[in-house]
């Protein structure tokens, strides 16, 4: 029968979790959180497939984030295509949360609504569906260092941030694969910032995804599956065969965006991409590699002689498909087209018309990529404006600092005071290769909030602020 | 317990019910002896087996779990099919849950197989102070329902196998006897070539594909 193996043992209490916000009960070094914050192994870290990027080559990467970041339109909308390169390389994992939100069009969401959400924020919101948000909070992530503590910061931001969707678009409610999604932005964004991420994702990326009724994932299944069968013929008549219907796999895939799937690292890959490129069309990419790489030879298929057998290999995905490097290579080779997702949806809408009646969701035409989503939704020229929340005074000649970057943070400073003599202020984040710093403070001098940005959005913002 | 054990039969389970009763923490606990009080939002569909003896036979039970929430019930045909047996949770200290039980069952006969048997089941009897739900009220309806009934603790391990047991038993009878007809129930047997099949029950000790 197998010894016990109670992940939690039953006579802990059931208000306790697996650690306090101050310290994890019973759980020493063992239990280390990886570089994502993924505590005992969880979301399949591995040393040998990380992917390092050379510090030198990050910080130039983030060079030229930045400068994009300060000139967004003009990139969007004239080098696209470069913006859409860089994604596909990486996003440097300092600006990642600033670049999806400006990917997304999140950020002009909030600057355009401004005090919304804190609006939605202060609401009761609807019984029936707070009810079934709280279920869920300490279901997200929960080996996440985030979000591992019942009731600490990280769950009450998920809590605000779906409970806002819902009083937001009441239509919709709350659909239980939004908790992932709203998770994964959190990591990277205080909850005002991750909420209109959402937003984002479930119109403009994955519409109708989360609605009652579940259509358009059901349609988006049959696409992928459609798709499959140019991509591998023998993964496609395999699954044909055993009557494996698309649900039955693809549906935590999708309506996740591959992070309940996927090693961190990957993830995160991927994100970069769905944000920037075809929101979906990377989505079905991902999908395309998965079940060619599991079931596209003879010999593979040979040990899943079944419907179980298969979806149970479907369900455990050799580690070296999902690797990160190999992932994006394979991602950016599949032979799909946005054209040929666009065709197979029409076809499978008219299919579905014949067979099931009308379809209830009404499917907005697909926005694909970031870039058209920013056409759709213009931002003013302030909505684009950063607003970084440690702001610190530049003293009027640098000495021994590392110029380009105090000179290149002193231009994105919107409360524009005076420089006052101060002491020398050190790299924060010097490199080996940098001149020792003098002064060894080990506190930013005068940090000011500034006037623009509100710093009390998230109470997990000073820890997750990925802002320069 | 692993993949290459003999087995008679494969009988397919599904678990149903409101979001949060504990049917996944059923099915770890059945095919795995564990319970996780952060056990992930279940999305799509997880699935497990465990094979147990009945009566000589070597039954595999293919324990199948879904999303609770409502709208996810738009996509459960898929998940019924072949089906040959439900569990129906509620969480006792939460009368809501058993209360949308009537639209469990009609969403179940909807979708699965006339003959399926059903189970409905009390569970996190652990939390007795919190009881909501009196036994005998929600045993009195299981009986004018025709359905079986048990409650169980899944952070305890109480009754989880009996139930599963039970109802694994009361499916073999229904393929066994006479009454049903044969090609209704899609028990698979491992002796035949391919998956659905409604063939004879063959001898045991046979071996795996």
């Amino acid at each position: 029968m197998g010894s016990i193996r109670t992940l939690n043992s039953s006579h802990m209490e059931d208000e306790s979790s697996l650690g306090s916000d101050s310290e994890i009960n019973g759980f020493t070094s063992e239990r280390q959180a990886d570089r994502y914050g993924f505590i005992g192994g969880a979301q399949q870290y591995s040393e040998e497939s990380a992917q390092d990027v050379p510090p030198e080559v990050l910080r130039q990467r983030e060079v030229k984030w930045l400068d994009m970041l300060s000139h967004w339109d003009k990139w969007m909308i004239k080098r696209f295509n470069k913006v859409r390169l860089r994604c596909q390389k990486g996003i440097p994992p300092a600006l990642r949360g600033r670049a999806w939100l400006y990917l997304s069009g999140g950020k002009v969401k909030r600057e355009q609504n401004q005090g919304k959400f804190q609006e939605l924020d202060s609401q009761p919101g609807d019984p029936k569906w707070l009810d079934v948000i709280e279920k869920d909070l300490h279901r997200q992530f929960p080996f996440h260092e985030m979000f591992v503590s019942r009731g600490g910061h990280g769950q009450q931001d998920l809590f605000r941030v779906l409970k806002a969707y819902t009083l937001y678009r009441p239509e919709e409610g709350y659909c239980q694969a939004q908790a992932p999604i709203a998770a994964v932005l959190l990591m990277h964004m205080p909850a005002e910032d991750a909420f209109w991420g959402l937003v984002q994702i479930c119109e403009k990326y994955l519409p109708g995804y989360y609605s009652p009724g579940l259509e358009a994932i059901q349609l988006d299944g049959e696409i992928l599956f459609a798709l499959l069968r140019r991509v591998s013929p023998l993964a496609f008549r395999h699954l044909e065969k055993y009557k494996i219907d698309p649900i039955l796999y693809m549906t935590e895939w999708f309506m996740c965006a591959f992070s309940r799937t996927l090693p961190w690292a990957s993830v995160l890959r991927v994100w970069d991409m769905f944000l920037c490129d075809v929101g979906v069309k990377i989505i079905f990419r991902v999908g395309l590699v998965l079940l060619k790489c599991t079931l596209g030879t003879r010999e593979k298929l040979k040990t899943c002689q079944g419907l179980y057998e298969t979806m149970e290999l479907l369900r455990a995905i050799d580690p070296r498909y999902m690797q990160e490097g190999f992932l994006v290579r394979e991602i950016l080779e599949v032979p799909v087209t946005a054209r040929d997702v666009e065709k197979e949806h029409h076809t499978q809408v008219k299919r579905w018309k014949k067979n099931r009646g009308e379809l209830n969701f009404k499917p907005a035409p697909r926005m694909h990529g970031a870039r058209i989503i920013m056409l759709a939704e213009p931002p003013r020229r302030q909505d684009l404006q950063q607003n970084p929340t440690i702001v610190l005074e530049v003293p009027e000649p640098p000495q021994k600092l590392n110029k380009g970057k105090e000179e290149r943070k002193s231009k994105k400073k919107k409360s524009m005071k005076k420089p006052t003599a101060l002491e020398e202020i050190p790299n924060p984040y010097p490199l080996p290769t940098d001149p020792p710093s003098q002064s060894l403070n080990p506190r930013l001098p005068a940090a000011k909030e500034s006037a623009l940005q509100q710093s009390t959005q998230s109470l997990s913002s000073s820890e997750q602020d990925t802002y320069l | 317990m692993g993949s290459d054990e003999a087995y008679n039969f494969v009988f397919k389970v599904v678990l149903i019910g409101e979001s949060g009763v504990g049917k996944s923490n059923l099915l770890s606990r059945f095919t795995k002896n564990e319970f996780n009080h952060d056990s992930r939002t279940t999305i799509g569909v997880e699935f497990s087996t465990r094979t147990v003896q009945l009566n000589g036979f070597y039954i595999k039970a293919q324990i199948w779990d879904t999303a609770g929430l409502e709208r996810y019930r738009a996509i459960t045909s898929a998940y019924y099919r072949g089906a040959v047996g439900a569990l129906l949770v509620y969480d006792i200290t939460k009368h809501l849950t058993y209360e949308s039980v009537e639209r469990w069952l009609k969403e179940l006969y909807d979708h699965a197989d006339p003959h399926i048997v059903v189970m409905l089941v009390g569970n996190k009897t652990d939390l007795e102070s919190e009881r909501s739900v009196p036994t005998e009220e929600a045993k009195d309806f299981a009986e004018k329902k025709g359905l079986l009934f048990l409650e169980t603790s899944a952070l305890q391990s109480t009754n989880v196998e009996a139930a599963f047991n039970k109802v694994l038993e009361e499916i073999h009878k229904k393929v066994n006897s006479k009454e049903v007809v044969r090609g209704s129930i899609n028990a698979v047997t491992l002796n035949s070539s391919r998956a659905e099949s409604q063939e004879e029950e063959k001898k045991p000790c046979c071996k795996n594909i």
